[in-house]
């Protein structure tokens, strides 16, 4: 099998890097994790909605909290899953797709699509400074539909593109 | 995926790959068995904490005990399931990482540290979830996550991060130096 460009081994690397450190801080600063996310509700009681009810106000903050840790987690295993997938897509990728244009073009989107992981570190951010609601409307918005898109659009293309060079293997 | 030229793949050995396969041959079969067993597990788990009601704070009233029990049987079943999600996604990683490396790093001894560190931490890291499961019905939620993080978490995942932080930093001199 063909080797991809060193430039899309190395992204995938860099988020499986990003995707084992994420894991590991998740689990051992868990506490500090937990106490940041509350200080940053406290601080933004406007987009929370925090009433100065100490009971509804606890579960509001109890809910982004919860987000934000989801968020985190969800960065973890997607990083971990996506770095192999674009290593190996990238790979079929080398080894398959004839025209070099079009290799060119799945390199970029496997090398955009590896990045979608990060939406989710924007959104455990995002979730704490805008309000959960709103927050997860942006980075779904600007980061993790544009990212995983380009993901979806470069695996639909690859499958495109092995059909089509084998039609035409067989036509000449 | 073995070849001669630079533009393609090397086979890492065969030990890497055998550990990548087992790997995620144990996470499918845990994924199965969490399933089929999923009662029985729970039962068994169960006894045994009734079994240790002082490790787990049981004080005898059903009210605050099954909440207790409760709180032990989901984290044990996370425990479970973290080793099932763990292993299918660290068996892949096994694989991609022993690959580069064995395709990209040119000095001998760095090429085998990485495949090792790769491989005995990848392959060893999920586990530590077998054993927390394994431990909180004797040794509590907290002991068991304790004993797990520092036999296998720590060490294990502590080498599969170094590694992968090292051989990012190697791509990416690499990539600073052709540019």
């Amino acid at each position: 099998m063909r080797r991809p460009p060193l430039v899309v081994v190395f992204v995938a690397l860099l988020v499986i890097a990003l995707g084992e450190t994420a894991g590991a801080v998740i689990s051992q600063l868990r506490p500090q994790i937990v106490r940041y996310a509350q200080a940053r509700v406290e601080a933004n009681p406007k987009p929370h909605g925090l009433a100065g009810s100490a009971e509804y106000d606890l579960e509001i903050t109890a809910r982004a909290v919860y987000s934000a840790e989801a968020g985190l987690s969800f960065f973890h295993t997607h990083a971990q899953g996506l770095g192999p997938l674009v290593i190996f897509a990238s790979t079929v990728t080398a080894s398959v797709v004839r025209w070099r244009w079009a290799r060119g073009a799945l390199y970029t989107l496997f090398a955009l699509g590896a990045f979608f992981p990060l939406g989710y570190l924007a959104y455990a951010v995002a979730v704490l400074e805008r309000g959960r609601d709103a927050g997860i409307e942006l980075a779904e918005h600007y980061v993790l539909t544009p990212l995983g898109s380009a993901a979806i659009v470069g695996l639909v293309a690859l499958a495109v593109l092995m059909v089509a060079g084998r039609r035409r293997g067989e036509t000449a | 995926m073995t070849g001669p030229g630079p533009e393609v793949w090397r086979l890492p050995p065969l030990a890497s790959l055998l550990a990548a396969i087992l790997l995620i041959a144990c996470a499918e079969v845990g994924g199965a068995s969490m399933v089929r067993f999923k009662l029985d597990l729970t039962r068994w788990a169960r006894s045994v904490m009734l079994a240790r009601p002082v490790v787990h704070g049981l004080v005898g009233v059903r009210d605050v005990d099954e909440q207790v029990i409760d709180e032990a049987l989901v984290k044990f079943d996370a425990g479970l399931r973290l080793f099932h999600l763990h292993a299918e996604g660290m068996g892949l990683v096994i694989i991609a990482t022993t690959m580069t490396a064995a395709t990209l790093v040119h000095s001998d001894a760095g090429r085998r540290a990485l495949i090792a560190l790769f491989t005995v931490g990848g392959a060893g890291y999920p586990f530590g979830y077998l054993l927390w499961s394994a431990l909180i019905p004797f040794y509590g939620i907290q002991t068991g996550k304790t004993v797990a993080e520092w036999l296998v978490w720590i060490p294990f995942g502590g080498a599969a991060i170094v590694a992968a932080w090292w051989l990012a930093a190697l791509l990416g001199a690499r990539l600073v130096r052709r540019a």
